[in-house]
């Protein structure tokens, strides 16, 4: 039962960061038509501008912030002005595509420029375990699980209490009628992509001193954050909540009950259920669209 | 005739290669309701989505109030007091039906203390968006939803409406009330210009008609009279012979 526990907290750490990069992820579909294949890498690079900043000897909270700022402006507003905007006239399938060669684009420069060596990450929080209740939880984990909930919260409090946040759903809701009412669209989409910045940074700072920093890790994760935007629902952002937490514990637990073999195969079984089953996700319906 | 609230000279706008405003020149008087119609393909939508900045005016001035509005974006146009209402479904389909309607007063919100009254105010006018403005608007008839468009539209008290086709898709109940809307909006004082396939309809509750045709504007004049001609009822009225 402890291990259950352990194996669960551990599961909704990492479905946790999943939600956060998946949400990002579904944030750019909404906002822009954009399916953003180098959102792994988004969440890779980050790591590297805060091993940079503290390299240059910032602290640690001193670095996140440059972090975020650095994403904000290279993997937010760069993105959109040099790589999305132009291709995205010509159509989503090229966007996506030039969104994996940006991924590759990425990855090697991090591996010629910087190092192909895995580095050590400081955690926000210590990694120390603390028994509750005869299990063993890690208070690492619980510190990802708050920091991000705390995100996600903050963000849905931005789009649905604010006019801004509102703003921003009508633009991704109805471009057209949103320009009508004098809605400032461009600087609405801008918005998005800056906050999936902020978003896949906050993700990098948590999940690399479990992960390590490495040119590479993003391949995974953003599999795992596409694979539970759909699982989710990819046009609702409750969708990618709901399908980072399920991907995150049910991976856990079919490594420790399964096999850490089959691990990376159990989401790909999950994504061909649920296209299968529910082909709007979990939690999605079908698109309206009037483009 | 008093100065025109509205006025195109000379006015050329397409789509790509294709030229579908050729030069279009009329007015449209102040106050009262002023219906376009003509064949598919006039030009009839155009004309809205050229005045309102949604398509760019190649050539030509488009003035409103004696000022020159041509290609202002649809910001300054709501500044200046006009509305634009386009055909089928303009709203937001995830949020409330409160928030819906706020967003008509996006551009004016900071300087508009009075916006909760200003949102009583159209729920007094279409009550039944009152019963659902905390639902997604999605869940509206099609005749809530075209109100929901209409009192977004009022928000910022225009004084010049173009709405395009509001009576497509609605039950002939509905139509009614639509148009009873608009009459009201004329007592109001608001000057409408509209587009409506049911043409006959319109023209019953219009002052005045436009005539587009090939983009031009072919005949301007008294509603009543335009619907009693016989060459705009054969060609532009569905067939009067018919009935």
């Amino acid at each position: 039962m402890s291990t259950f526990s352990t194996l669960i907290v551990g599961g909704l750490a990492t479905g946790a960061i999943y939600a956060v990069v998946a949400i990002g992820f579904a944030l750019l579909w909404q906002a822009s038509q954009t399916i953003n294949f180098a959102q792994g890498e988004f969440v890779m690079l980050p790591a590297f501008f805060a091993l940079i900043a503290m390299g240059m000897g910032a602290p640690y909270w001193l670095a996140a912030l440059v972090t975020i700022g650095m994403s904000v402006v290279i993997l937010g507003a760069m993105f959109k002005q040099m790589l999305v905007d132009p291709m995205i006239k010509h159509g989503v399938l090229p966007m996506a595509i030039a969104t994996m060669a940006l991924a590759i684009f990425m990855k090697e420069s991090v591996k010629d420029l910087y190092s192909a060596e895995a580095y050590p990450f400081p955690s926000l929080v210590p990694d120390r375990n603390l028994a509750i209740l005869g299990a063993n939880i890690s208070l690492q984990h619980i510190g990802i699980i708050v920091t991000a909930i705390g995100a996600i919260i903050g963000l849905t409090l931005l789009l649905e209490r604010t006019s801004i946040g509102r703003q921003m759903q009508a633009t991704a809701q109805n471009p057209t009628v949103a320009r009508l009412l004098g809605i400032p669209v461009e600087r609405m989409i801008l918005l998005t992509f800056v906050i999936n910045a902020v978003l896949v940074s906050i993700a990098s700072l948590l999940v690399t001193p479990i992960y390590l920093a490495k040119f590479s890790s993003g391949e995974t994760l953003g599999l795992a954050a596409f694979i539970a935007a759909i699982i989710g629902g990819f046009n609702q952002l409750r969708g990618a909540i709901i399908g980072g937490f399920l991907l995150g514990v049910v991976d856990n637990l079919a490594a420790a009950y399964i096999s850490t073999q089959y691990r990376s195969a159990v989401p790909l079984f999950i994504l061909i259920a649920v296209i299968l089953f529910r082909p709007h996700g979990i939690a999605g319906r079908k698109e309206e669209r009037t483009v | 005739m008093s100065e025109p609230v509205l006025a195109l000279e000379n006015v050329t706008a397409g789509y790509g290669r294709m030229t579908i405003l050729n030069g279009t020149t009329f007015s449209v008087p102040r106050g009262g309701i002023t219906t376009v119609i003509g064949p598919n393909g006039a030009g009839k939508s155009t004309v809205f989505k050229t005045i309102f900045g949604m398509l760019p005016a190649r050539a030509g001035r488009i003035g409103f109030e004696g000022r020159d509005i041509t290609n202002l974006p649809p910001r300054d146009l709501l500044a200046a007091g006009i509305c634009y209402i386009p055909q089928g479904r303009n709203i937001f389909p995830q949020l409330s039906v409160r928030h819906n309607i706020e967003l008509g007063a996006v551009t004016a919100a900071r300087r508009l203390d009075d916006l909760p009254r200003r949102i009583e105010r159209a729920f007094e006018r279409f009550p039944a968006l009152r019963e659902k403005a905390s639902v997604q608007a999605s869940t509206l008839s099609g005749g809530q939803q075209k109100q929901l468009e209409i009192a977004r539209g009022l928000l910022l008290d225009p004084k010049l409406i173009l709405i395009d086709e509001p009576s497509i898709g609605l039950s002939p109940k509905l139509v009614q009330e639509t148009f009873a809307a608009l009459q009201e909006l004329r007592a109001a004082g608001v000057t409408i210009l509209l587009i409506e396939q049911n043409a006959r309809s319109a023209l019953e509750i219009s002052d005045h008609a436009l005539v587009l045709e090939l983009g031009q504007a072919r005949i301007f004049g008294p509603a009543k009279e335009i619907l009693h001609d016989p060459r705009v009822a054969e060609l532009f009225l569905g067939g009067l012979a018919h009935d």
